[in-house]
């Protein structure tokens, strides 16, 4: 993908993302979320920066090959603390799913050991 | 004394010597499944296998959707690893992230709960009937990362049953299970439907958990999971407030205030309480008693002392508003 297209689809997930948190704000009412954590009253800035997150990681999903709009609800469903784990170690968490493929790789490499030192 | 006879003593004693080694090494390799010897959790019955627990055999590399697929549909979730893939599998790494893990039932309207690394809160899940997602480090050589589900065990004959790859009912001794959950720091989580809250779920953590679930769904199962939640902690004033902003959201005005007032009994000083039931009073229309609550929330030094104000005014200007209609 060129960087240009990159740039257009991080401004793209930027605004529907903004778009998506005011929509779920309560008239006039403080949210749970605020009373679980005592005294820190999410600030403007916070609510800001949780948003560029939230882009930022759905842009990285869709260039590890999910659908953008997949990205986008994938990275929905997290929190603020596990959008920003995820942008971290995306690369390096362990990803469960491989099954098979090492025992495959065990008798690869065993065939090739088998080839070069022992057949004449 | 003899040459041979100290020879002998001093053979069986590196023998001793070793033994121990090993034996503190095994302890080393699964330090929980040797405690588990000499302190079996109570209550738990020392047999235990839900059969109804569904199985569907994953295709390549997708343990990820097909064990969620097994607990969601356990929960009451129709829904099929193939529909899970797009939205946990991550085809760059062939694999599904925990947090993904964590995050994919709440689209369904579960509560995923990451369990405390302990055996002991593994058993008692499976137990108390919640099969459990645990990750598993597979790779005979090096690491290969895998999910599956433990929904029995039986430990007078040693043996963890999982649901787990193509297998519908893998036996695996306590001992080698520890072995390859070990790595991924016994990482372990359930799926609940919202009214169910696990056995050995902690206030704080149920709590963040239904948060970050009610962020996603703001139908009927946010509702549910702070219902239950007061139920189990009437003191919780995060699950009293979730209520009554679900209850208002829903236009269930009088619910809404019966909450709020319960709550206010709890957290009289508590300002989310008294500008949330401010704001849900005037919109019944009794803005007399609205006002009355806002100054009582009158704390400049609050971090919601901006919201006090905004709903004061709001209160206010409904007044002048009602007046002018009168006169």
């Amino acid at each position: 993908m060129t960087s240009t297209m990159k740039k257009m689809t991080c401004r793209a997930l930027v605004v529907s993302l903004l778009a998506l948190s005011f929509q779920t704000a309560n008239a006039g009412l403080i949210g749970a979320d605020q009373a679980l954590a005592a005294g820190a009253a999410q600030t403007e800035r916070g609510l800001v920066m949780s948003v560029l997150n939230r882009a930022e990681t759905a842009a990285q999903l869709q260039a590890q090959g999910v659908d953008p709009t997949m990205a986008r609800q994938r990275v929905a469903a997290m929190t603020d603390q596990e959008v920003h784990a995820l942008a971290q170690d995306m690369q390096t968490a362990p990803a469960g799913g491989i099954d098979g493929a090492g025992w495959l790789a065990i008798v690869v490499v065993a065939a090739l050991v088998w080839y070069f030192a022992f057949r004449k | 004394m003899r040459g041979p006879g100290r020879l002998a003593r001093f053979g069986a004693g590196v023998c001793c010597a070793v033994l121990l080694a090993w034996l503190a090494g095994c302890a080393q390799l699964v330090p929980q499944t040797m405690s588990l010897r000499t302190q079996w959790p109570e209550g738990v019955p020392q047999t235990v296998e839900w059969t109804a627990v569904p199985f569907f055999p994953q295709d390549e590399y997708q343990c990820g959707p097909a064990a969620l697929a097994t607990v969601l549909s356990h929960g009451g979730v129709s829904v099929t690893p193939e529909a899970l893939v797009e939205q946990v599998y991550l085809p760059s790494r062939q694999g599904s992230l925990q947090i993904e893990m964590l995050a994919t039932p709440r689209r369904y309207g579960r509560v995923s709960y990451q369990l405390a690394p302990r055996y002991t809160d593994l058993l008692r899940e499976v137990a108390a009937g919640n099969p459990v997602v645990v990750l598993q480090d597979v790779g005979p050589l090096f690491t290969q990362w895998h999910y599956a589900v433990v929904n029995g065990f039986d430990y007078p004959s040693g043996t963890v049953y999982l649901r787990s790859g193509k297998l519908a009912r893998e036996k695996m001794p306590f001992t080698y299970f520890e072995r390859i959950w070990i790595k991924g720091g016994h990482w372990a989580m359930v799926a609940m439907p919202p009214d169910r809250i696990p056995v050995t779920a902690t206030e704080e953590g149920w709590m963040a958990a239904v948060l970050a679930m009610a962020r996603v769904d703001q139908g009927n199962a946010a509702t549910q999971a702070y219902a239950a939640a007061l139920k189990r902690w009437p003191d919780n004033l995060a699950a009293a407030i979730g209520l009554a902003n679900q209850y208002h959201a829903r236009g269930a005005l009088a619910d809404a205030v019966a909450v709020l007032r319960e709550a206010r009994q709890r957290h009289p000083q508590s300002v989310i309480v008294l500008n949330n039931l401010a704001q849900t009073l005037s919109d019944q229309g009794r803005h007399a008693e609205a006002l009355a609550q806002i100054d009582k929330a009158a704390d400049p030094k609050s971090p919601f002392a901006s919201d006090v104000r905004a709903t004061r005014q709001l209160i206010l200007q409904r007044m002048g508003q009602q007046k002018a209609g009168n006169r």
